[in-house]
């Protein structure tokens, strides 16, 4: 409760009551899954591009690859939540491990490249291997059980998985960033040399981030499945590595809550904007280039600018 | 400040939640059909072609009082052709919309993955561009239906020509993805069946921007016909390519009915000289019903007809099911489909075969010459149909290995 803050807790609670509300169909459930799973995955990109100054262009092979762990699993008839989640951790872990090793060691552009890298050989990987399903990848899986008897079947059954994620993933980022780990990653971001030099183990703690923010990169994308039913190698590419850096530049770096709402605003916008027309992306780019030259922060920004306006008034 | 934190989460999600509760406009009498393609990209053309067709047979049910006293509207998606968007849409046009038949998607990928959405939701479901084999046989649902001739219908029926007429040695080069490894796979089986020889295979990407890579393998094979599985712009920029490197004089062509629209050929009219493909429609059909269906689409968009006139008698079906049930209900409607035949279509009668839902019908061989699709053959349907395959495995045993012949 103390990482969450009441207000975290009253934003839930209506988040929780959202399927309560009259008029909100089965397929807005689906779409708040869609806009929820995207906040949080964008939350955890923010833990490295926010609070650790890294950018990572290779976001979509943690989240591709936990939905992959959770499709194998599926297509071989375990349906459990837990065992797809615990093979995703595993998975992703490894994989983080490796990239975050190799990536860390080098700095900004470097960085971002190498990330983008490792995930282009992954994509690449699922695309051509047939033993997955090659580029139609794993597909027609059944529905994923909670605990013997509980069947996520329902869109509302998964509006709430993926609310109990991003509880738990919100809360894991709040801890995190007022810990002594969270504000050392801070010091990184701001003056990495003399975070070195007061004798911390740089790469170490940039690694620490980088595995945690895969993993719970990897853990939405293990749910994702037990909600469209399939993995396909599409969720790997570049493009959706790009979706979740945009999200974080929406919603404000380095705020956690900023990033989240960036999700959400990005899934709705696309949602809304491809059922009226057909070339939504130039509305979504005309968006993004608004929020960066007049809200630099990102939506969370504006209450410096409500701020402001309340101090001069 | 930190109160302004939260009052902005807070109007985002008010925001965010009447978007999402404004509840969509319905009115009386009006049923709602769904169109799923592909609006942008690679498989424009088909989307864009499928939305008309859908377009003309709603007009003509409404001009004659629409089905079951409601007026038809149709919603159409974009599915970006890839299977999530595809999902994410079908959810849509399903559970927002409440759409009573869905037809789409274009690439075979997404329609895979859309059939796991109709069979879940129980809402009907037509196929009439995409042609992977799995739809018929293990990905095959009660609600779903095709009248897109599959990659197996197409390779029954263009392997003995090719073997006949156009040579024996095969070279396959497929798009590689669902819809360019399944006609890849199905027609190297048959091909082989018949006695033809394929000396090589190789699969390009979707969306490949050049293929020259893959010319050199093509040209050490020497094989006497090059068979093409690609769509789209995809083809378009393999044929200008092939062109170029002076192959398409060398090699006899032949591809799959959706290589090219009609609409495509004029510009690529020089590559594409003699070009051999099965297919089941053609504006330059001389055929009667074939020029009846094109007269009036080019009168309502003032542009020729192609192969998504499957889209035109898709809801055609669909509307004559309904009126058969007497319901809306899905499983009454699915049950009317099965058996139903339509005559006088562009391609003469059509029929629902009942075991696997797929539409049995005539094709014809075309060659295409000063860019035209003229027809040189006709293929009775049950010619190249197949057996029913339901819950089989269509591609059980194959492997892409060369047989190298003496």
């Amino acid at each position: 409760m103390r990482a969450f803050g009441w207000r975290a807790v009253v934003v839930f609670a209506l988040l929780a009551a959202l399927p309560l509300v009259p008029g909100v169909s089965r397929y807005y459930l689906l779409l708040a899954f869609d806009a929820l799973l995207f906040g949080a995955i964008a939350m955890s990109l923010d833990l490295l591009m926010g609070y650790t100054g890294l950018v990572s262009f290779g976001h979509a092979a943690f989240y591709g690859l936990g939905a992959y762990a959770t499709a194998i699993l599926m297509e071989r008839g375990v349906q459990s939540v837990w065992a797809c989640v615990g093979f995703a951790l595993l998975v992703v872990g490894l994989y983080a491990l490796v990239v975050s090793y190799f990536a860390t060691a080098r700095r900004g552009i470097y960085f971002a490249l190498l990330t983008l890298i490792f995930a282009e050989v992954v994509y690449t990987f699922f695309r051509y291997t047939q033993t997955f399903g090659g580029s139609d990848g794993i597909q027609g899986l059944p529905d994923a059980t909670l605990f013997p008897g509980l069947v996520i079947d329902t869109p509302t059954r998964k509006y709430y998985l993926v609310l109990a994620y991003l509880a738990v993933a919100y809360a894991i980022c709040r801890v995190l960033v007022a810990s002594h780990f969270g504000r050392v990653l801070v010091a990184i971001r701001e003056n990495e040399d003399r975070a070195r030099f007061l004798g911390y183990n740089v790469q170490r703690y940039k690694m620490g981030a980088c595995m945690i923010s895969a993993l719970l990169t990897g853990v939405a994308g293990a749910i994702y499945p037990m909600r469209s039913a399939f993995a396909t190698p599409d969720l790997m590419l570049w493009t959706e590595s790009g979706e979740f850096i945009i999200s974080v530049m929406i919603g404000g770096l380095g705020t956690l809550v900023g990033p989240i709402i960036g999700g959400v605003f990005f899934t709705i916008l696309r949602d809304k904007v491809s059922s009226i027309v057909d070339w939504y992306f130039i509305v979504i780019g005309v968006v993004l280039i608004v929020i960066v030259l007049f809200m630099p922060r990102g939506l969370l920004g504006l209450r410096r600018i409500f701020s402001r306006e309340r101090a001069t008034a | 400040m930190r109160r302004m934190t939260w009052l902005v989460v807070l109007v985002t999600l008010a925001v965010a939640g009447t978007w999402m509760a404004a509840p969509a406009l319905s009115q009386s009498k009006v049923v709602k059909i769904g169109d799923l393609g592909s609006k942008v990209g690679v498989f424009e053309g088909y989307g864009k072609y499928q939305t008309m067709g859908m377009q003309l047979a709603v007009d003509e049910l409404n001009a004659r009082g629409g089905v079951l006293g409601h007026k038809v509207e149709i919603v159409s998606e974009d599915d970006e052709t890839k299977p999530a968007p595809a999902v994410r849409k079908a959810e849509k046009l399903i559970l927002q919309d409440d759409v009573k038949l869905l037809v789409g998607a274009v690439s075979s990928g997404a329609t895979m993955a859309v059939m796991d959405v109709t069979k879940k939701h129980k809402t009907i479901h037509w196929n009439s561009v995409s042609c992977a084999e799995f739809m018929r046989t293990t990905k095959f649902h009660k609600y779903y239906f095709s009248n897109q001739p599959d990659s197996r219908m197409q390779a029954n029926g263009l392997a003995r020509y090719i073997v006949d007429r156009m040579g024996k040695k095969v070279y396959i080069f497929y798009t590689d993805y669902a819809m360019g490894q399944s006609d890849g796979r199905q027609f190297k089986t048959a091909l082989e069946k018949l006695g033809g020889e394929v000396v090589g295979v190789a699969g390009a990407p979707l969306d490949t921007k050049d293929f020259s890579p893959w010319f050199g393998a093509i040209n050490q094979s020497n094989p006497d016909v090059l068979f093409v599985a690609f769509a789209g712009t995809d083809s378009l920029r393999l044929m200008t390519q092939l062109h170029s490197f002076g192959m398409t004089k060398k090699y006899k062509l032949a591809g799959i009915d959706c290589f090219l629209l009609q609409q495509d050929l004029p510009a690529i009219a020089e590559p594409m000289e003699g070009f051999v493909q099965l297919n089941h429609f053609s504006p330059h059909n001389p055929d009667k019903n074939m020029q009846a269906y094109n007269e009036r689409f080019k009168k309502k968009f003032g542009t020729d007809a192609n192969i998504a006139a499957g889209s035109y008698d898709a809801v055609l079906f669909w509307a004559a099911a309904v009126e058969k049930a007497k319901s809306f209900d899905p499983d009454k409607v699915a049950d009317a489909h099965e058996g139903m035949c339509r005559d006088n279509t562009h391609i003469g009668r059509q029929c629902i075969r009942k075991e696997d839902h797929q539409v049995v019908m005539d094709m014809h061989l075309y060659q295409v010459k000063g860019g035209k699709n003229l027809p040189i053959a006709r293929i009775a349907g049950n010619d190249s149909i197949g057996e029913a395959m339901v819950g089989k495995d269509p591609v059980e045993g194959f492997t892409w290995e060369i047989k190298k012949k003496n």
